[in-house]
């Protein structure tokens, strides 16, 4: 899966979180700086798994607090750069 | 810099809570008269806030029976089941769990909350998979977090998207765990089981159904969603606690696999905490006993709840299920309405519980209502009287 695919995924599921927000900074913490809760942000990655068709594991999660962090585990799940 | 610095969101919650004489969280019981009485800030109340789904802690076998293990057995075991903290009365009390489920091994934990994470953090290893529904209790988070299997979430009550989940696993499957619960406890709504099942068997899969909240409450025996679903034959773990329907506190796992026992010498949770006290497994077992044949018990409270679930729906509020069950979940606007429905309650001397975030799912401002057999027709007139006064909050 290219990146660019992933990327496109975290923007659509971020603008359905936080609409209005804009394109999103994919170093912006997902937490202090986007303003999303904890439950809000479970909520976005559900939104990208099923865009996706990915399973992302909760464990993957705790290393996970930027947008160009959660598309970098992405990235790995689906086997690295295409 | 201090280690309580990551506490200040808390503290800026708390303190949003007001600084009244009778906190909203937390709230100080001056003392308990009965299963639904109680002193609050000095104020006679009805309790309309617990999980005495049954309405046993009071009941005179229970306390007889706890009464006279207390005096021949002591106040603790002081150990381990797996050292000096297995007494006659812990193996009898799993020989009664596994005989009222007809299954062959039954574990008893110190707590329910044990339980779970005793159970999911030993049957799901490295190479397994946890799959659990978005909107699981603590507990169910916990003890995946505390075992080493790869955790994953599926939207809460949707058997079409756990099937994807499963099917993206293809043959590692039948080494998947799939959790749900019987009665979700913060918006009172149940799952779709007979569902969930077949997902589960299509993809070869395993499922543990946590009863904790609609044991005691749902079949003609109290067993739960399973049993009232005569789904007990496609099930393969029940996890349950003694702390509501039981009136106790301690949690157990029931299974028709006989290979649950080893866990015994496996879960951390199950080995490295002392076992329940005499007094308590006593009165849980004389519990059990009262549940099992508590079909009147259940007649009173199915009658209570749906006078609250009828009442409060003809009253327009948004209610967190549509299914009526013990725990009816009022949705509220805001904190701030919430707060006001909570302490309109408690002025007309009903206590009730307010559920608010990161507790609750959705970020939703929750008034929560559990409902007991033990509440009499002229209790259920005050709780539902109460309301009167508050508005719809709509």
């Amino acid at each position: 899966m290219k990146r660019q695919t992933i990327d496109q995924a975290i923007r659509e599921s971020v603008a359905e979180a936080l609409p209005g927000l804009g394109d999103p900074d994919f170093d912006a913490r997902l937490t202090s700086d986007l303003g999303l809760d904890s439950v809000q942000v479970m909520n976005m990655i559900m939104e990208i798994e099923d865009r996706l068709d990915i399973s992302i594991p909760v464990n993957v999660l705790a290393e996970v607090h930027t947008l160009g962090q959660l598309g970098d585990q992405l990235e790995a799940l689906k086997g690295g750069p295409s | 810099m201090s280690l309580f610095d990551k506490f200040s969101d808390l503290a800026a919650a708390r303190k949003s809570l007001g600084d009244g004489p009778v906190p909203p969280v937390a709230t100080p019981m001056d003392a308990i008269s009965s299963a639904t009485e109680a002193t609050i800030g000095g104020q006679p109340v009805i309790l309309a806030g617990t999980n005495n789904y049954l309405g046993l802690t009071f009941h005179p076998d229970c306390i007889e029976q706890a009464r006279q293990a207390l005096t021949r057995h002591g106040t603790g075991t002081t150990g381990s089941r797996m050292a000096n903290g297995t007494y006659r009365e812990h193996q009898a009390l799993e020989a009664e769990l596994g005989a009222a489920f007809g299954w062959p091994a039954a574990m008893v934990f110190s707590t329910g909350y044990q339980a779970n994470l005793g159970v999911l953090s030993t049957l799901a290893g490295p190479d397994d998979f946890l799959l659990v529904d978005a909107d699981s209790h603590a507990s169910i988070f916990d003890g995946a977090r505390l075992g080493s299997a790869q955790v994953i979430r599926f939207r809460h009550n949707d058997p079409e998207n756990l099937e994807r989940r499963l099917a993206r696993l293809g043959e590692n499957a039948s080494r998947a765990l799939v959790v749900v619960e019987g009665l979700y406890s913060m918006l009172g709504d149940q799952p779709p089981l007979a569902a969930f099942v077949e997902v589960v068997k299509k993809h070869g899969a395993w499922l543990l159904l946590d009863e904790a909240h609609s044991f005691g409450v749902f079949g003609e025996r109290g067993l739960g969603l399973a049993e009232q679903e005569s789904l007990l034959d496609e099930v393969d773990f029940i996890v349950g606690t003694f702390s509501k329907s039981l009136a106790g506190i301690g949690g157990f796992c029931v299974s028709p696999h006989p290979e649950l026992e080893m866990l015994r010498y496996a879960s951390r949770p199950y080995i490295f905490t002392a076992s329940p006290s005499p007094a308590v497994i006593a009165s849980t077992r004389t519990a059990l006993d009262l549940s099992l044949k508590g079909q009147e018990l259940r007649q009173q409270l199915w009658r209570n709840i749906n006078r609250l679930y009828g009442y409060l729906t003809k009253l327009g509020y948004e209610m967190g299920s549509t299914t009526p069950g013990p725990v009816a979940a009022v949705i509220l606007p805001d904190r701030k309405t919430a707060l006001a429905h909570w302490q309109g309650l408690l002025d007309a001397g009903i206590y009730a519980n307010l559920m608010i975030p990161p507790a609750t799912p959705q970020g939703m401002n929750l008034l929560r209502i559990s409902l007991s057999a033990a509440h009499t027709d002229a209790q259920m007139d005050r709780i539902l009287g109460a309301f009167d006064g508050l508005g719809s909050g709509q």
